[in-house]
């Protein structure tokens, strides 16, 4: 049960300091040797941690805001001739950064409904409604784990060419990207073990005060499913801001492009000083998410790298 | 961004509704519309143009709309590239009127995957009056043109005369054999610390790039036509050029540090100063100018060395080609569109100097020299129309323009032009980045690979 | 271990408990079916029925088809067999691209494999800011993995006063050519592509350490062991089934990989970064003038199988977790 473990986890590492011990034990700890040396590493490791998972981060940020000659003479120089704050109204304006910006928000909120749609309405369906044809569906969504996402390129490709039954063409459309990234059996995984978890009485109950379906899923499922939705929410945030490949193919029109695919566009005919700007201005929104809920990205991350597959 | 937020909308909407709406996103025209009433064509703009030469665009637009009430015109960002060009067609998200490269128009005519706008384009009043090697990039095998030629080009050698003349060399008569290319990149390498001749490599550019040197030393890629087209990859004037690039990046180590360019990124550099020589089309200045901000007076451009028997310059050009999704109306007035915008301004003195105004008072190039896509005096001609408006620095593309109409211009290979090209991108990567290159070799398998190429045509 | 278990479970759907009556009526007519609600539990099937059925289950489908048929989305298609296969594994090129893809892989696991481990189990024995030290590592998984690409591409300039060059002027090194060498740029790809991965790695071990049994630690301390000994005898076995699961993971994801020589190199120089989906994507989408779909879609079922046969072992080995 992933988001009970998720709870447990948060909760056991909450209790963390009364219980806590590791490889080293605290008799051991308060030997000055041993401090010593743990200190020693764990500065070291500190400071590696800083130099490399923060510094090319500063100096994109400090790049962003110096000219392109200081940049290329000598890039590790601090300012020589200064601040160029104009670096980065040119990039939002002339590059077009904002066009952009939205863009990626658009592909990104869109995306993620669609993924919770899916997912909530999907695991609704086969853990609490569960009907007959139920285990096919999940037998088959299952089977789509299975299938890497380098297999349906160019078959999912032309597809959206040409959209079966209806038979128009989603190429530079947003949905092309919002309805594939729905289809995440990760995710309807996910949900559907949760739901699974939810106690069985509550539904009785509502279903004897004459609750239908529609109520229960958004008046009693939802509400008590808030962890997970946040995990998927933050999976699918993640997966539409980071995806570079299938927006590509399905968005050739600059104009509706995200910056993962307008960013390298552009990149022969932008000034480097402008360009290493929108690099950085790119930058701001996910770190900011990541500092603000930290918790839930950690803890997503720990609950697998499986979305990976 | 509009029409962004409407879809964004759209999102919101539940999920049975979908097809619904989805409808409303997809843009499927109806071939058979009638040829009368207001019609709107999408035209292709440059990617990543400065603003000013987008207002210009949008005046030329205003004039054209002024002209013929009854069309509206809107612009769609495009740029034909290699990676990209058969999903757009495949998809339908090309624009009504779009550029492509000569070397794609006769396939593309032959599986009928352009709009067949002969009979319009044969109204035209110099229909008939083409260079006839460049119309026939445009025409089928019986000679109805399909696309039209919009610009052609012959290579040429560009040099940066601030980088010339900071390694002391006369900027004003740039080399004129490959042995004084070879000097001078060494020399501007030893002095500036730059790179003194460049060389593309990547998405077809290397193969490009290798058979413009190839011609210029007197070889072929491809001999013959048609189903007797024959591969000649591993010929002697190749391997003279790699040679000659080898002896460059490893002996004279005058080449630079960057050997994974392609035509953006070296024209980037270039702009940029880092770069001494390098070849590519010799109308590449307005590129240079209006996408990477180029200083003109920086800029020189030269004819290629030419040696050996049956040398040559590659010329090649661009078309622009009308889309199979237009109705009978947006083909009728696509073509009035490709009438005006890119050719009247080369036959007529009043369209030309309209144009060359627009452009002058954007600040956007005006009268830069390019290969006639007529005869040489309907080019004169043009040019001296306008010569009173010309502001780009003619002075230094006197070296190209003294020289051009004296060399003969071949054409590039036929068949497969652009995965022949690709085919030549390792061989050109592996001699610049492997000190230990076996030339013999490496020609030995693009031969191979080539010849399959043109056997399955 | 146990916030790990949930995706592991997934090859043995639970069986729902007991269903109530009404479901269990052999026969049912339409108008039961309404009554109890099967026209809602439909609609509310809908999206997800329809998500998959159009952009999953119906382009697998097609991808099987597709595979022995020539198509270029401009001549009819047609059967041609196992022509496709035949000609994927014919090209000169599919077996640098295994060989890259491959040499990808193992690099990957030699930088991103034993560095994480360690990190992890240092932090896990900070008792303060251990926040601050996985936000840290975390830190570069949050940058968009494109601009993290055009970012070290820029770092990656092959000049003397390229950034990279310049630290390793410092200390007397260099100037290297990085991305500009068949030898060194395949390391250089790994090398960005690690540093944008390794703290979600570092992330998954420090949960799974938090799941260690402590008691044992006590215990290898009474038979005097020490910290080398209790992390070889204690935290590594416990740790086994995770290793793993990132070892597989991690195979996958190479496997797949795209994004960097897409962006850093293009497959260069001389086909020196050309990987397998690089090759599927030259095959449909690098012709101007039409793809040959029906090779890449011959290639991609090739390595889908390669894959599978790494799932099938990674469901194997993470089941005995969930029970």
């Amino acid at each position: 049960m992933a988001a009970n473990n998720r709870t447990t986890a948060l909760a056991r590492r909450r209790t963390e300091p009364a219980v806590e011990r590791g490889i080293v034990s605290s008799h051991d700890r308060r030997r000055p040797s041993v401090r010593g040396s743990l200190g020693a590493l764990q500065g070291g490791l500190l400071v590696t941690l800083v130099l490399v998972g923060l510094g090319p981060i500063l100096w994109l940020a400090k790049a962003a805001v110096t000219p392109t000659q200081d940049t290329l003479r000598e890039p590790l120089g601090l300012f020589p001739t200064g601040v160029d704050w104009a670096n980065l109204s040119t990039a939002w304006s002339r590059a077009e950064i904002d066009h952009y910006f939205v863009n990626t928000l658009i592909v990104a909120v869109g995306a993620w409904f669609f993924q919770l749609l899916v997912a909530t309405t999907g695991g609704y369906v086969l853990s609490v409604l569960r009907p007959r044809y139920g285990n096919v569906i999940f037998g088959l969504v299952l089977a789509t784990l299975f299938v890497p996402s380098v297999v349906l390129l160019v078959p999912l490709y032309l597809t959206i060419l040409d959209v079966p039954i209806v038979h128009v063409s989603l190429l530079n459309t947003f949905w092309a990207v919002w309805l594939p990234m729905g289809a995440s059996a990760f995710n309807v995984l996910l949900v559907k073990r949760f739901f699974d978890g939810l106690p069985r009485e509550i539904f009785e109950a509502a279903r004897v005060d004459g609750a239908g379906p529609f109520r229960l899923l958004w008046s009693i499922v939802l509400p008590m499913s808030k962890p997970i939705l946040g995990v998927v929410s933050v999976f699918a945030v993640i997966a539409a801001w980071k995806d570079y490949l299938w927006p590509l193919l399905v968005l050739p029109d600059p104009e509706n492009q995200p910056l993962s695919v307008r960013l390298p566009a552009i990149a022969p005919y932008l000034e480097l000083d402008v360009f290493l700007a929108a690099l950085a201005i790119s930058t701001v929104l996910p770190i900011a998410l990541f500092l603000a809920f930290q918790r839930l990205f950690l803890s997503g991350a720990g609950l697998g790298g499986a979305v990976k597959g | 961004m509009k029409s962004a937020q409407k879809r964004a909308a759209f999102a919101l909407v539940g999920v049975l509704s979908l097809a619904g709406t989805l409808t409303a996103c997809g843009s499927s025209e109806d071939p058979a519309a009638e040829p009368t009433g207001p019609v709107t064509i999408e035209v292709s703009i440059d990617a990543g143009l400065e603003q000013a030469a987008i207002d210009a665009f949008d005046e030329r637009i205003a004039q054209f709309e002024e002209a013929n009430p009854d069309i509206q015109v809107e612009t769609k960002e495009f740029t034909w590239s290699g990676t990209t060009f058969a999903a757009e067609l495949a998809g339908g998200t090309l624009p009504d009127v779009f550029p492509i490269p000569f070397t794609d128009g006769r396939a593309l005519i032959e599986r009928g995957q352009i709009a067949d706008v002969s009979d319009l384009v044969a109204e035209l009043p110099y229909a008939d009056q083409f260079n006839p090697t460049i119309a026939a990039a445009g025409q089928d095998a019986d000679g109805a043109m399909w696309a039209v030629p919009i610009a052609a080009y012959n290579q040429g050698l560009h040099y940066n005369r601030r980088l010339f003349e900071e390694a002391g060399l006369d900027p004003d008569n740039p080399p004129a054999t490959w042995d004084e290319v070879r000097a001078a990149a060494k020399t501007i390498a030893d002095e500036t610390g730059q790179a003194g001749y460049a060389h593309m490599t990547q998405s077809n550019t290397g193969g490009w790039i290798l058979t413009t040197e190839t011609y210029a030393l007197g070889g072929r890629i491809v001999e013959g036509e048609g189903e007797e087209a024959t591969a000649t990859v591993d010929n002697d004037a190749t391997v003279e050029a790699l040679e000659m690039l080898r002896e460059m990046r490893w002996e004279d180590n005058s080449m630079g540090a960057s050997f994974l360019y392609d035509w953006g990124t070296i024209n980037q550099d270039f702009a940029a100063g880092k770069i001494g020589m390098y070849v590519s089309g010799g109308a590449n200045y307005p590129n240079l100018f209006t996408q990477n901000q180029m200083d003109p007076e920086e800029y020189g451009v030269t004819v290629l060395p030419l040696e050996g028997d049956d040398s040559g310059t590659l010329g090649g050009g661009t078309l622009a080609a009308v889309s199979s999704a237009a109705s009978a109306a947006e083909q009728a007035a696509a073509v009035k569109w490709i009438d005006f915008y890119y050719i009247s301004k080369l036959t007529d003195q009043e369209q030309a100097v309209a144009e060359a105004e627009v452009a002058a008072e954007t600040d956007q190039p005006v009268g830069a020299p390019a290969l006639p896509i007529f005869d040489r005096e309907t080019y004169e001609q043009q040019q001296s129309w306008i010569k009173d408006l010309v502001n780009v620095p003619l002075e230094n593309f006197a070296p190209m323009t003294d020289q051009m109409f004296d060399q003969p211009v071949i054409p590039e290979p036929a068949v497969a032009t652009q995965d022949v090209y690709a085919a030549l991108d390792p061989v050109v990567q592996a001699v610049l980045t492997d000190e230990n290159a076996d030339i013999d070799a490496l020609l030995a398998d693009a031969q191979t690979q080539v010849q399959g190429l043109l056997d399955r045509g | 271990m146990t916030t790990l278990s949930s995706p592991l479970r997934t090859t043995t759907p639970a069986q729902p408990p007991s269903s109530s009556g009404p479901r269990r009526r052999a026969r049912r007519t339409p108008r039961d079916w309404l009554r109890d609600g099967g026209l809602s539990t439909l609609i509310i099937a809908l999206p997800m029925i329809l998500v998959f059925g159009v952009f999953s289950w119906f382009p697998i489908g097609r991808a099987l088809v597709m595979s022995v048929q020539e198509t270029n989305l401009v001549t009819t298609p047609e059967f041609v067999g196992l022509d496709n296969f035949v000609f994927v594994l014919q090209d000169p090129l599919l077996g640098k691209a295994v060989a890259n893809t491959l040499w990808f892989a193992l690099l990957a696991l030699v930088f991103g494999y034993p560095l994480p481990l360690a990190a992890a189990v240092l932090m896990s024995e900070v008792r303060r800011m251990r926040g601050l030290f996985s936000a840290l590592a975390y830190l570069p998984v949050v940058v968009p993995p494109v601009v993290a690409v055009l970012l070290w591409k820029f770092f990656y300039d092959p000049s003397g006063t390229g950034v990279f060059n310049t630290i390793a002027g410092w200390v007397g090194l260099g100037p290297y050519p990085w991305l500009q060498d068949a030898s060194s740029a395949m390391p250089s790809l790994v090398l960005e592509a690690t540093w944008a991965a390794a703290g979600g790695t570092v992330i998954i071990y420090l949960a799974a350490l938090v799941g260690v049994r402590t008691e044992l630690y006590e215990a290898a301390e009474v038979d005097g062991a020490g910290v080398w000994r209790k992390i070889w005898h204690v935290t590594l076995p416990q740790l086994r089934g995770v290793l793993f699961i990132t070892l597989i993971l991690q195979v996958i994801g190479t496997s797949q990989v795209f994004l960097e020589p897409f962006l850093f190199t293009g497959g260069g120089p001389n086909n020196a970064t050309l990987t397998i989906l690089m090759l599927i994507y030259d095959y449909a989408f690098g012709s101007s003038l039409g793809g040959n779909y029906g090779a890449a879609t011959a290639l991609s079922l090739m390595l889908a199988g390669v894959l599978a046969v790494l799932s099938a072992i990674y469901f194997r080995v993470t089941r005995p977790w969930s029970s």
